[in-house]
């Protein structure tokens, strides 16, 4: 992999910089002097560490806020989420940083914070739905904060951004024009990239679009179910993404970068379907009746 | 997975059954939970046999390992194996986690965040050695422990931040996740993570074994010392998002170690890496040389990694150079001013250190109150690094005067002002003077 596949394509247009120049830039990136080894400065206590340098993982949640979740699946959504963050705490340990920002779209495209927060600080701010579904320009918006410039700005390592889109009904945009935008970012091409259809109306085949496999992509027809999903993908990505990546042991080759390309995002379709298929609660009332 | 349910009881597999009463923590290969057997807490790990490739065989390697018992104390190993469910699926029980023990994670991130039961928030405590002689003595503890499973003909696997729990008031440490331990040169599934798994396993071309373990071992060891990833400078962090082909090349193919005198093309970055610039600037060269060998030809030829037998060496010395000085200030002696051959003085205060010369050692140790040596120092057979032998005390009738301690079980000679040695019995000392000698036997010391 090369470094301009992570370019801004915002950054290039305006400021004419070279994608190499967006990761090579000596502001950021500069090996440390050599150390003068003078023994009279007395910032040297040995047990005076600082926490080890973390990689980051921004976890973008994209929600769908449009009037047809008003109700149960926004009360269900609103709860779950408050619960999740918690479970999420968990999984960065000692060698991640996890943050998360959540995109919400109906008629219009908002951002739940200003930037992505740290995990142990998030906080929950419940989701009202009304409008329509601009899933489209949710994905521009999207495209446009994924870039070094904007919310995945940390100084050291990032891991790959989980992103997981939650639907329950047909965009009213040009969803395809969006996904266009954003499958030119390589944030997303090397992201864990995950869906949830809520409901009858929203259409799996545009998740996988969205995702690049149906193996990525689960849905959910009632409370019970959408409770479990949202946990399943949210925490099973989360794990995936937070961590590097843990290698097959019965290669018995020399393995090359063709073996584990997008081997994360693999792993996750196969998490998922697995975890999916030993958690099946038929007894709720679906979504789509009773109403 | 076919997960437990609280309340639900496992069959063990002779007899009894296991209550689960709550979950612990999940890994990689399945759930831990708090379970009760035989009116006794444990904790019960119960696999995800689904992820495993070959659980059959990975079951009777457990068997195997219950069968021989632990290396030695240092391990919280695996106690009972329960009854194999009807679709195969199993588990087993081992000693919780004593209280005073936080996890490696817990030191590395500095803190450790308690969560709040009523809010659901965290709540961050300080997690960090309380002495500079606790974190040596845990280091000596860890690789002590891997000798020990290493002489027993087993291997690790996969030896990661995960697999430790300290505590950091003594340096105790207790080596968890012990199921993965297998017979060297067997494997039963495992791979590890890049970052700890050593370069040929994260290629594809060698499973894990001794070899790979002294890798292992000695990324954390770095860790614990430097706080830092020993393949992670300016060469990685230029790629900015780790992808697994990124992993690969940096934890593979390509590892660059980021002192390596020969490669400078991936040093660490201020701003990122500032504890492993700060440290490596404190340590002294002896220890610096023995991770550079491990991260540079140790790389390519696992025959050149450093044993624990060495190790355990190099920091059982690092542990007789520290000094605590009267002023506050505690250091290793390479951060002291070597003021002539015998003495150290303190660079802030300007307090002076005599040293001691033993006659197994090739280098000085420098003496201060409340500075001890350990049985393995005088004793030339003995591995006994936590028993203290000696200590330098105050005289309780006789205020400001020094004086050795012998607190071993063995009489001591030691040589007196007037010239003549005399016999000093466990319990009683003799005061540090210009000429001192002492005889322990085997081993000879001399100021």
């Amino acid at each position: 992999m090369s470094n301009e596949h992570f370019t801004e394509p915002e950054v290039n247009e305006n400021q004419n910089v070279s994608p190499l120049d967006d990761f090579d830039n000596a502001e950021t990136v500069s090996a440390a002097p050599k150390s003068d080894n003078s023994i009279l400065d007395f910032d040297d206590d040995p047990l005076s560490a600082t926490s080890v340098s973390k990689k980051s993982l921004v976890i973008f949640f994209l929600i769908d806020t449009s009037g047809s979740m008003k109700g149960k699946k926004m009360g269900e959504l609103n709860t779950v989420m408050e619960e999740l963050i918690p479970e999420i705490r968990r999984v960065g340990e000692a060698d991640t940083e996890v943050k998360v920002a959540v995109l919400t779209f109906s008629t219009e495209v908002r951002w739940m914070y200003s930037n992505p927060i740290p995990i142990e600080d998030f906080e929950w701010a419940r989701l009202r739905a009304s409008g329509v579904t601009s899933m489209g320009a949710a994905f521009k918006e999207l495209n446009h904060r994924m870039s070094r410039n904007s919310f995945l700005n940390s100084p050291s390592l990032s891991f790959a951004p989980v992103i997981f889109l939650m639907t329950d009904g047909y965009p009213s945009d040009d969803y395809k024009e969006g996904l266009r935008e954003l499958q030119t970012n390589s944030w997303y091409k090397f992201g864990l990239k995950a869906a949830l259809g809520i409901g009858q109306e929203a259409n799996d085949n545009i998740l996988a679009e969205f995702t690049g496999s149906k193996d990525t992509v689960v849905h959910a027809y009632s409370g019970g179910q959408l409770a479990q999903m949202i946990k399943i993908i949210a925490v099973t990505s989360s794990q995936i993404g937070s961590k590097s990546m843990t290698l097959s042991d019965d290669t018995g080759h020399e393995i090359g970068e063709e073996d584990v390309f997008a081997a994360k995002q693999k792993l996750l379709g196969q998490q998922i379907q697995e975890l999916v298929s030993t958690k099946t609660d038929g007894d709720d009332v679906p979504f789509d009746t009773g109403w | 997975m076919i997960e437990l349910e609280i309340g639900q009881e496992v069959e063990m597999e002779f007899g009894g059954k296991a209550k689960v009463l709550s979950v612990i923590g999940s890994g990689g290969q399945g759930v831990v939970y708090l379970v009760r057997f035989n009116g006794q807490k444990w904790a019960l790990k119960w696999y995800d046999i689904n992820k495993m490739s070959k659980p059959a065989a990975f079951r009777k390697n457990l068997q195997n390992n219950i069968n021989d018992g632990p290396p030695s104390n240092k391990f919280l190993w695996p106690k009972y194996l329960t009854k194999e469910a009807e679709d195969g699926t199993f588990g087993y029980i081992m000693e919780l986690k004593p209280e005073g023990f936080d996890s490696f994670v817990d030191i590395l991130n500095t803190y450790k965040l308690e969560v709040d039961p009523l809010t659901g928030r965290g709540v961050k405590r300080p997690v960090k050695f309380n002495t500079l002689s606790a974190m040596v003595t845990c280091v000596i503890n860890i690789v002590n422990a891997f000798r020990q499973l290493h002489r027993a003909g087993k291997s690790y696997q996969d030896l990661n931040d995960g697999g430790f729990f300290i505590n950091v008031n003594t340096g105790a440490v207790l080596v968890c996740d012990c199921d993965n331990i297998a017979p060297d040169g067997s494997n039963f599934g495992i791979g590890g993570k890049p970052g700890y798994m050593a370069p040929e396993v994260v290629r594809g071309i060698a499973q894990p074994n001794v070899q790979t373990d002294k890798y292992s071992l000695a990324v954390v060891l770095f860790k614990l010392l430097f706080r830092g990833d020993p393949m992670e400078g300016e060469k990685v962090v230029k790629d900015v998002c780790l992808t697994e082909s990124s992993e690969l090349k940096h934890y593979g193919q390509n590892a660059v170690f980021v002192y390596d005198p020969d490669d400078d093309s991936n040093r660490p970055v201020r701003g990122i890496h500032d504890n492993i610039i700060k440290f490596w600037r404190i340590y002294p060269d002896y220890i610096k040389e023995a991770f550079i060998r491990s991260f540079t030809t140790g790389i390519s030829d696992p025959t050149k990694r450093i044993i624990e037998n060495e190790w355990q060496k190099l920091f059982i010395r690092l542990r007789s150079e520290i000094i605590q000085c009267g002023c506050g200030r505690t250091n290793f002696s390479s951060m002291f001013i070597h003021q002539n051959e015998k003495t150290f003085k303190c660079p802030k205060c300007g307090m002076e250190f005599v040293t001691i010369g033993f006659s197994n050692r090739d280098y000085r140790t420098p003496l201060y109150l409340g500075c001890k040596f350990y049985q393995c120092e005088i004793i030339p057979e003995s591995d006994d690094f936590t028993a203290v032998a000696g200590e330098l005390v105050e005289n309780k009738l006789k205020p400001g005067v020094l004086g050795i301690k012998n607190c071993s079980d063995r009489q001591w000679k030691a040589k007196m002002p007037d010239g003549e040695f005399y016999d000093i019995a466990p319990g009683k000392g003799f005061p540090v003077w210009q000429g001192l000698e002492i005889d322990f036997g085997e081993v000879k010391a001399q100021i």
